[in-house]
């Protein structure tokens, strides 16, 4: 199979690739569940986090209505505003990629780079499954010794 | 299960306030957040429609601390409650580690609790949740009303057994970071690789 630029494990440098092919201002990989797996270009603008939290909501409210309309899901979404746009894509069956641009003109070079990134990424998430990656740093039981002491500090009554 | 993100050295638990239209799950959310310290609480995301109930859901994320070199951070989430917005509450539901209910105590609320907690019992077994083994805590809300709804009695209905069960009056921050205590300690007790 022909290279496209994306071969990487690391889904960080998948985005940034993206950024500087699609001239795109910022990329997100997140789950299905609102997490912000890894993200590229300027980010300082924005909340990613809450961002991750919304996509996400919005992404499964679209699944309802395309289920509605007897699809299984829209693979994309397209969000046009004024100056700034915002592409969303499913990545496999349990991430997203958010790709923020500004010149409308470029959607198509978007699509097109967003596209090859998404099979870069889904075949890096693949293989993280098949990898089934532990953390043989993380001790579960003493995770959860001090895990169990924040939460009896930070949720003290007050 | 958990979020973990081995590269970014992350584990994120999503938590979950679900109960029945203006039991109080917002409100327990915004005190919370208030009682925070500041480096550790994030933004705080509201959705309101024009008369003030959550449209989509409210959410914050806490910066819990560093733990074995994992940053841990847990996502609280809220569901709208009024009937209507059914599948906005699946959605939210989806992937939550734990769950705490916000039961309304006003006896003319009893039904609506029950058929609430009916919703949230089969949302998530059809997402292949094993209820009884799932993290949940039961907040009895608005114990300064007349002729609260006795403790038990929701249990008894619903048949839970062994369910933590804290009072509350939510708006006044009694049993509020009791309940979120219990439900974190459960999640993260439960939690494995």
């Amino acid at each position: 199979m022909a290279e496209t630029g994306y071969e990487s494990d690391d889904p960080r440098v998948i985005l940034e690739t993206l950024v500087d092919r699609s001239g795109a201002i910022t990329t997100l990989l997140i789950t299905k569940e609102g997490t912000t797996v890894a993200e590229a270009g300027q980010t300082d603008y924005l909340n990613t986090t809450a961002m991750a939290a919304l996509v996400a909501g919005m992404f499964s409210a679209t699944r309802e209505v395309a289920r509605m309309v007897g699809e299984r899901q829209f693979s994309i979404l397209l969000q046009q505003g004024e100056s700034r746009h915002i592409h969303i894509s499913l990545i496999g069956d349990s991430e997203m990629m958010v790709v923020v641009f500004e010149d409308y003109q470029r959607i198509g070079r978007v699509r097109h780079e967003a596209r090859r990134a998404g099979e870069g990424l889904a075949k890096a998430q693949a293989d993280r499954n098949d990898n089934q990656q532990v953390a043989q740093d993380l001790s579960v039981p003493e995770f959860k010794e001090y895990a169990l002491n924040l939460i009896d500090r930070i949720f003290a009554d007050r | 299960m958990p979020h973990i993100s081995y590269q970014n050295r992350e584990i994120a638990f999503k938590l979950v306030y679900y109960g029945p239209g203006m039991s109080g799950k917002t409100t327990n959310l915004i005190q919370i957040h208030k009682s925070l310290p500041k480096d550790l609480r994030g933004e705080m995301l509201n959705l309101d429609t024009e008369e003030e109930r959550t449209l989509f859901f409210d959410f914050f994320p806490l910066e819990l601390g560093n733990v074995e070199g994992y940053a841990v951070r847990f996502n609280m989430y809220t569901v709208p409650g009024q009937v209507y917005y059914e599948a906005s509450r699946r959605l939210i539901l989806q992937g939550a580690d734990g769950v705490v209910f916000v039961a309304d105590s006003q006896p003319q609320r009893f039904d609506e609790n029950l058929e609430s907690f009916h919703s949230m019992s089969e949302n998530l077994r059809d997402f292949g949740i094993d209820f009884e083994r799932y993290p949940l805590a039961l907040q009895y809300n608005k114990r300064d009303c007349v002729d609260p709804i006795p403790i038990g009695s929701l249990e008894k209905e619903l048949g839970l057994n062994g369910v933590p069960v804290v009072e509350a009056v939510a708006n006044q921050g009694t049993g509020v970071m009791e309940t979120i205590r219990n439900l974190s300690r459960d999640v993260v007790q439960r939690f494995q690789l």
